[in-house]
């Protein structure tokens, strides 16, 4: 009876709820000849399918989601499935959602000697306790990101990288390179400290540009010596070593127009820096993950973003450069100002990288 | 379409990233707390139907009755993860000629996915079977108030008549002369019944006197509407509809800094956040940011599931929250075609005031016509469209 009357007192209310329904958020990433992934998933839902909640007060500790990890591996991965290749689970973290606190399963997947051109992905998590639940997953393979909902009515799913014509996987890539010099704001003040200079060496244009075009092409060059060469696997360095040398490089270019050590051969300490950015680059691409059978439309695609991008910061900077470098703002603000603030930030971000520290200044 | 959902997927994912995992340094962190606690009399009674249920996987009543349960949880918690409960534990039971307690519960979980049609045919399929079973006919006559089909919602009242109380039978009376109307007859009515039923249970008294604030509202008495909330409210029971309606009217009273009080411990609730982060900007209050953001969220989460349960509180967020009056006469206009309440009238009256789009408002204001609803605040903004 109480049950009926509880109802009833519905009666006219409540018809019209907002609300959030279970979702979990699966993330999948290439990394070498695999992919590594995230699971995030509610600890309300967990509760309901396994129970996580030992001593009952209605509370979930991490001491008490800690001593359920492999039962919450066990119950999650025998609901996910990514064919041809093998899950292997991971490290168990917490994450806060818009509806609370989520179990994150970080994992591999292991596909044998390399990525097979396509996977399928089968996801039946609490299909059968909560139709209502889905999976919003977020998939990078190759340049390319791909995003579905997962549900009983769509359980299945074709993940391919190859799916794309060579044409529109170079062209993914060489957005990604145009992408990569945009926010990767090392490259561009290296860039930018060789350049300063070049403005006010000589008074006539062309002898300058033909100093950024020299500058320009051997950082170029050696750039994409070491990018090939790491994207093949042919040379492989420690990223902190190699981050913490780009920062380093940043520091020299820009200290150099303060106190000039070199100043002819500019062209030679872009190249030689330019080989230790490569590497810098190579990393980027690793975290996009490289198709085996287009590994050279990749990183030619790559390459020629980066340029692209490279070129477009050349284009804008060097007329203004030349338009003012007469004036007290270029000598001094920009020359001199500029190359301190940028010695500065890069002296900071080598501190991080060296002592692997994070200063939060920038 | 595939754009928006990607580009929605990946704002999705972007807020989540803000916050990224963490591995926890103590055992003892609390890291969720769960809507029951094992000894709640709640839980107990949820682990007895679950275990009946799966007991007894061939019994329909047992199924019915866990789904049944959880669904009231949804009710009373705005939680819609119970929804997915009740839904799974009536999967076995797809074909019309289930027993009249499945129908009836399938009914009532149609409805909550707006399907209305199919809701009620649930309904009337769980009225065959058993013509006295007052839930379904109750639920009827919900159904047609919200679709504002007076007539029909009045037919099933007169059908619930025999077999409900008079109390109950009153209430559905009084709903319905109270949207055409007559709200100070029903008031009047309804307020009579529940003094001669004193001992009435107090799921029934709360229900009640929820009307009874919501008459009074509308008939512009707000110590009246006032003392039937709290009395409401001092029954001691969870229900996210009357702390809504609640917070509705203290909002309109300009009582901010109350409602902030009031739905404290409430923000897992959608409808009920919306309250809070109206409150919060009318008293200026520091955590209105926070909470604005996390709704956004929550409406970007289930357009990305392809479900708008929430249009109306969509469109109140979009035009009160966010500045955006097209948006929200947009939604307010969709939600319009399938939800006819007063509260879905006074957000596409506003929208369409804000956007300037007065044609919009045509079917909200015919129904304000037609039907006769009596509110101050309504008419005033119809006058301000016409």
């Amino acid at each position: 009876m109480r049950i009926l009357l509880v109802l009833v007192l519905s009666l006219f209310a409540g018809l019209c709820k907002a609300h959030k329904p279970s979702d979990s958020y699966l993330t999948l990433g290439a990394e070498g000849h695999g992919l590594r992934g995230q699971w995030d998933i509610a600890l309300r839902d967990l509760e309901h399918a396994i129970g996580l909640d030992a001593d009952g007060d209605g509370a979930i500790t991490w001491g008490e989601l800690r001593a359920k990890h492999r039962e919450i591996d066990a119950y999650a991965f025998a609901r996910l499935a990514l064919r041809p290749c093998a899950i292997q689970p991971g490290a168990l973290l917490v994450d806060q959602h818009t509806d609370g606190a989520y179990a994150v399963l970080q994992f591999t997947v292991a596909c044998g000697e390399a990525l097979p051109g396509e996977l399928e992905l089968e996801y039946s998590l609490f299909a059968d306790l909560d139709p209502t639940h889905r999976g919003l997953l977020r998939a990078r393979l190759g340049a390319r990101t791909l995003t579905a909902v997962l549900g009983p009515e769509r359980p299945k799913l074709a993940l391919s990288a190859e799916g794309r014509s060579g044409v529109e996987q170079f062209l993914d890539y060489a957005r990604e390179g145009v992408w990569h010099i945009w926010i990767g704001f090392d490259h561009l003040l290296f860039l930018i400290s060789l350049l300063l200079p070049a403005v006010l060496a000589t008074p006539r244009f062309a002898p300058a540009l033909w100093d950024v075009f020299k500058v320009v092409t051997a950082f170029t060059v050696a750039h994409s010596i070491t990018l090939a060469l790491a994207a093949l696997a042919v040379v492989s360095l420690p990223s902190r070593l190699v981050e913490s040398a780009i920062a380093a490089s940043v520091v020299l270019a820009a200290l150099n127009n303060l106190w000039p050590v070199v100043q002819r051969g500019r062209w030679l300490v872009a190249f030689a820096f330019g080989l230790i950015h490569g590497f810098g680059f190579a990393s980027v691409l690793a975290d996009l993950g490289l198709p085996q059978e287009n590994l050279l439309v990749a990183l030619v695609g790559f390459n020629l973003g980066v340029e692209a991008g490279q070129l477009c910061v050349v284009a804008a900077f060097l007329p203004i450069a030349y338009a003012t470098r007469h004036t007290w703002m270029y000598r001094r603000m920009v020359f001199v100002g500029g190359s301190a603030l940028i010695a500065l930030v890069a002296a900071t971000w080598m501190i991080e990288r060296v002592f692997d520290l994070k200063l939060g200044l920038i | 379409m595939k754009l928006v959902q990607g580009c929605l997927l990946a704002g999705a994912f972007s807020a989540s990233a803000l916050a990224a995992p963490y591995l926890p340094k103590d055992d003892g962190a609390v890291l969720e707390r769960l809507p029951l606690r094992r000894a709640d009399p709640a839980a107990a009674e949820l682990r007895q139907l679950r275990t009946a249920a799966a007991t007894r996987p061939d019994d329909p009543g047992a199924a019915a009755a866990l789904a049944r349960r959880y669904f009231e949880l949804a009710m009373a918690e705005g939680d819609p993860r119970y929804v997915g409960y009740a839904e799974a534990a009536l999967r076995p039971w797809r074909s019309d000629d289930a027993p009249a307690e499945v129908l009836f519960v399938r009914g009532l979980l149609k409805q909550y996915r707006h399907d209305f049609a199919g809701a009620l045919r649930d309904l009337q399929g769980a009225l065959q079977r058993d013509p006295r079973h007052i839930g379904a006919r109750s639920w009827r006559a919900a159904i047609y108030m919200v679709g504002a089909d007076y007539a029909a919602a009045r037919e099933e009242c007169r059908a619930l008549e025999p077999q409900a109380g008079e109390l109950l039978a009153t209430g559905c009376r009084a709903s319905v002369q109270a949207a055409t109307g007559k709200a100070r007859q029903a008031y009047g009515e309804l307020k009579a019944a529940l003094d001669e039923h004193a001992d009435a249970p107090s799921e029934i008294r709360l229900w009640v006197l929820t009307r009874l604030a919501e008459f009074a509202w509308r008939l512009d008495e707000p110590a009246a509407a006032e003392r039937h909330f709290r009395d409401a409210m001092a029954l001691g029971l969870r229900d996210n509809y009357l702390l809504a309606a609640y917070a509705d009217f203290l909002l309109e009273q300009r009582r901010p800094k109350e409602v902030s009080v009031l739905l404290r411990n409430w923000s897992n609730s959608d409808t009920l956040l919306l309250r809070l982060a109206l409150a919060g900007k009318a008293a200026q209050l520091p955590e209105t940011q926070a909470q604005v953001k996390s709704l956004g969220e929550r409406f970007a989460a289930s357009a990305l599931r392809g479900e708008r349960l929430h249009l109306a509180e969509e469109a109140r967020f979009l035009l009160d929250l966010k500045g955006d009056p097209k948006a929200a006469l947009a939604a307010a206009s969709e939600n319009w075609k399938t939800q006819r309440e007063p509260r879905d009238a006074a957000v596409l009256l506003e929208a369409a005031l804000a956007a300037r789009e007065p044609k919009a408002a045509a079917p909200a204001l015919r129904w304000l016509d037609e039907s006769g609803f009596e509110s101050a605040r309504l008419r005033r903004l119809a006058a301000q469209l016409r």
